[in-house]
């Protein structure tokens, strides 16, 4: 009998392995990169907890505890839809990833990154879930690095922002201890409340903490930063899910609520009024991601399972928006040797017409607008906020306007005539005809989820609400 | 061995504040001084002085097998200097490997120039933030840990911290990082002495010295393609 949840923890790894073999036949790596993804997402998912199944002739069992090196991994229905969150997302980024940029680092690295963060889900205590996380943050680094440029300044900042969080992380589980021996010391209660609003602020890279968010869009591997934006940072989204759920003092603690909507809504605000005078399409899609961070956020902080429901819908549909931006991005770049800057953007739409399409959706999704994925989230966000806080609701209305004025802004350029040497529309030669279909397919399909999702949130919301239900600390 | 045990525990015990005085001269130096060379043997030292101060709370074999993931750290991050230069080299920089060529080098820069603004703008940064660190022992004292334990904790710390604001070099930022992750280190083994923490702090270590080392080779392998073009 196999024990389900060591599949997700091995079995990525030694895929790592493998694709990095494979790295020179780039189709291949691909395929089985999101084939496997793919595969493992819908695994968890659908296999039953605590139920062994019967899976080519060996008995897989899922749920229940196991113990490695003498620490106990718990697989629980929570993050059973956590761990199913990640691999899938991870699977749509790699589709993206096998037509934009097919012989990237990112499909070993990962795998690595799936496998440590699943680690993180399942791990008790919390403290070795913070340390699986960090060493996934760190290896991180690999993959964000471009190949033929500089230093990746946006990965430096990324890892140093993480690495000054970890020791709060680690603190808490002690403070809290002693917490729980000596409940009349509240002072160690305050202590472990400011260390975890530091901690989670430096690695959801909230205002002032969230230089490394553009930095890393900018001058890091596109998709590779939209995995770290949705697949790390949902793993970090759940990790203080986590936190809250095993120290329930500290979600109730009296500024816990106003001090997350706070930081949710300068968020946004922030990320809304750069955005819109972004020119450079990376720095976009970095102030874009922020201000999404912070919408999930200020719906954390209203607290209630409603609150909590809104927030995890907000990061159940983020990958959409973040992916489409992040392979328009790549796709963008990859046309244009003078990087992402405005005057090498001109006209560049008829040269490259999909990626200009996902980078439009995506942005589009990103800020919230209506029949996209991002509105599904935003619009029920909206409706809950408004009878008790209208001015929040507006703020973030406004703010979100920010993004689709940068989003504009950037289609206007790449839809402009260019000044010097014409250019042409996009011939692709006969070797390239199936590439260009291919690519066409993957950008079309995911449009598609985006725009669908967008029509019909109701193919989500009953996960983020079943979610939502799961996790007790905020009551009813 | 209980003798040699009981030996290397008078010898800690006299040696925590002369420990905590070369954590400062390393860190400081590590700070202020661009020599690749210099700065890796700083590291080490560091390691070796960070390690015996833990030897106060931690066993010896533990304290030595962090001592040794740091040296291995060192290791990597001279075989990626060394290979960074020789990707240098290669685009025609003349570079003299012997150390008496270094130094004389060293030595003729600095008769030459002077100190650097950048040295000398580190040095009283590094300044700075050791007073801090000194003042910070006493007012905010960290319960459970000794007090030159503390010291060495917050100079580990903040001068780390100092450095990864200072430097934009991937391994000058990842001594930084490593520094930070030292200090904290120094401070939490007391609360957690867990092996498998231990484990996991190193591997955090070394993964960030790999990325930064990745960075480095990046680094020297693309100015040397900007300057064949």
């Amino acid at each position: 009998m196999i024990a389900g949840l060591l599949l997700f923890l091995v079995l990525p790894l030694a895929l790592a392995g493998v694709v990095y073999a494979l790295r020179r036949w780039a189709t291949l790596s691909a395929v089985l990169s999101v084939g496997t993804a793919l595969a493992l997402g819908i695994a968890i998912f659908v296999l039953p907890l605590g139920r062994t199944v019967d899976l080519w002739g060996r008995e897989i069992v899922m749920g229940g505890t196991i113990s490695l090196l003498g620490r106990e991994l718990v697989l629980e229905e929570v993050d059973r839809i956590a761990i199913a969150f990640l691999y899938l997302t991870a699977a749509g980024i790699f589709a993206l990833a096998w037509q934009v940029s097919p012989r990237t680092m990112l499909f070993p690295v990962g795998f690595s990154l799936l496998s440590l963060l699943s680690g993180s889900l399942l791990i008790r205590p919390l403290i070795y879930a913070s340390l699986l996380v960090e060493v996934a943050i760190a290896l991180s680094i690999f993959a964000l690095q471009p190949e033929d440029r500089g230093p990746t300044r946006g990965g430096l900042q990324y890892l140093s922002f993480s690495l000054l969080a970890l020791p709060g992380l680690l603190v808490i589980h002690w403070l809290m201890e002693r917490y729980a021996l000596t409940p009349d010391n509240t002072t160690l209660l305050d202590a472990s409340a400011v260390l975890l609003t530091l901690s989670f602020a430096l690695l959801l890279g909230s205002v002032p903490f969230h230089a490394w968010m553009p930095a890393v869009a900018s001058d890091s591997e596109p998709l590779a930063s939209a995995f770290v934006f949705t697949v790390n940072n949902g793993a970090i989204w759940f990790l203080l899910l986590a936190f809250l759920e095993t120290y329930p003092d500290l979600s109730s603690y009296s500024s816990f609520s106003p001090l997350v909507s706070s930081a949710g809504l300068v968020m946004v605000i922030v990320g809304g009024l750069l955005a819109a005078s972004q020119r450079n399409l990376g720095r976009l899609m970095g102030y874009g991601s922020l201000a999404d961070s912070g919408v999930a956020l200020v719906a954390l902080g209203m607290g209630g399972e409603q609150g909590l429901a809104l927030a995890l819908l907000a990061l159940l549909v983020r990958p959409l928006g973040v992916a489409l931006m992040a392979a328009g991005l790549k796709r963008l770049r990859a046309q244009c040797p003078g990087g992402d800057e405005p005057d090498a953007l001109r006209g560049l739409a008829r040269k490259a017409p999909w990626g200009t399409l996902a980078f439009l959706i995506g942005g589009l999704s990103t800020a919230g607008l209506p029949v996209s994925a991002g509105f599904a989230a935003r619009w029920a966000l909206y409706r809950a906020l408004a009878p008790s806080d209208l001015s929040s609701a507006l703020v973030m209305m406004f703010a979100s306007a920010g993004v689709i004025i940068g989003v504009w802004r950037a289609l206007s350029t790449l839809l402009s005539r260019p000044e010097s040497s014409p250019v042409g529309t996009s011939e692709p030669g006969r070797d390239g005809l199936l590439q260009w279909w291919l690519l066409a397919g993957v950008v079309v399909l995911v449009v598609a989820g985006c725009v669908g999702i967008g029509l019909f949130p109701q193919l989500i919301t009953p996960t983020a609400v079943r979610l939502a239900s799961l996790y007790s600390f905020l009551g009813p | 061995m209980p003798l040699l045990n009981d030996l290397l525990a008078r010898i800690v015990s006299f040696a925590a504040m002369p420990a905590v005085v070369g954590v400062f001269v390393t860190a400081g130096l590590l700070v202020v001084s661009r020599d690749w060379r210099l700065n890796l043997l700083a590291l080490a030292v560091q390691y070796f002085f960070v390690a015996l101060l833990m030897t106060q709370v931690i066993r010896l074999e533990v304290a030595a097998v962090k001592a040794l993931i740091g040296w291995l750290i060192c290791l990597a991050f001279y075989l990626t200097e060394q290979q960074a230069k020789s990707l240098t080299r290669a685009s025609g920089e003349r570079s003299d490997l012997s150390f008496q060529g270094w130094f004389e080098a060293r030595l003729d820069g600095w008769r030459r120039e002077g100190i650097s603004v950048r040295a000398a703008f580190g040095f009283m940064a590094a300044v700075v933030v050791s007073v801090a660190a000194y003042a910070a022992v006493s007012a905010v004292p960290i319960s459970q840990v000794p007090e030159e334990f503390a010291l060495a904790c917050y100079l580990l710390i903040g001068l780390g911290i100092l450095l990864l604001g200072l430097s934009q070099d991937p391994l000058r930022v990842g001594v930084g990082m490593l520094m930070f992750l030292s200090g904290f280190d120094l401070f939490y083994v007391v609360l957690e002495p867990s092996l498998v923490v231990t484990g996991l702090l190193g591997s955090i270590s070394f993964v960030i010295a790999l990325g930064m080392a990745y960075l480095k080779t990046i680094q020297a392998a693309t100015s040397d393609e900007e300057t064949a073009t």
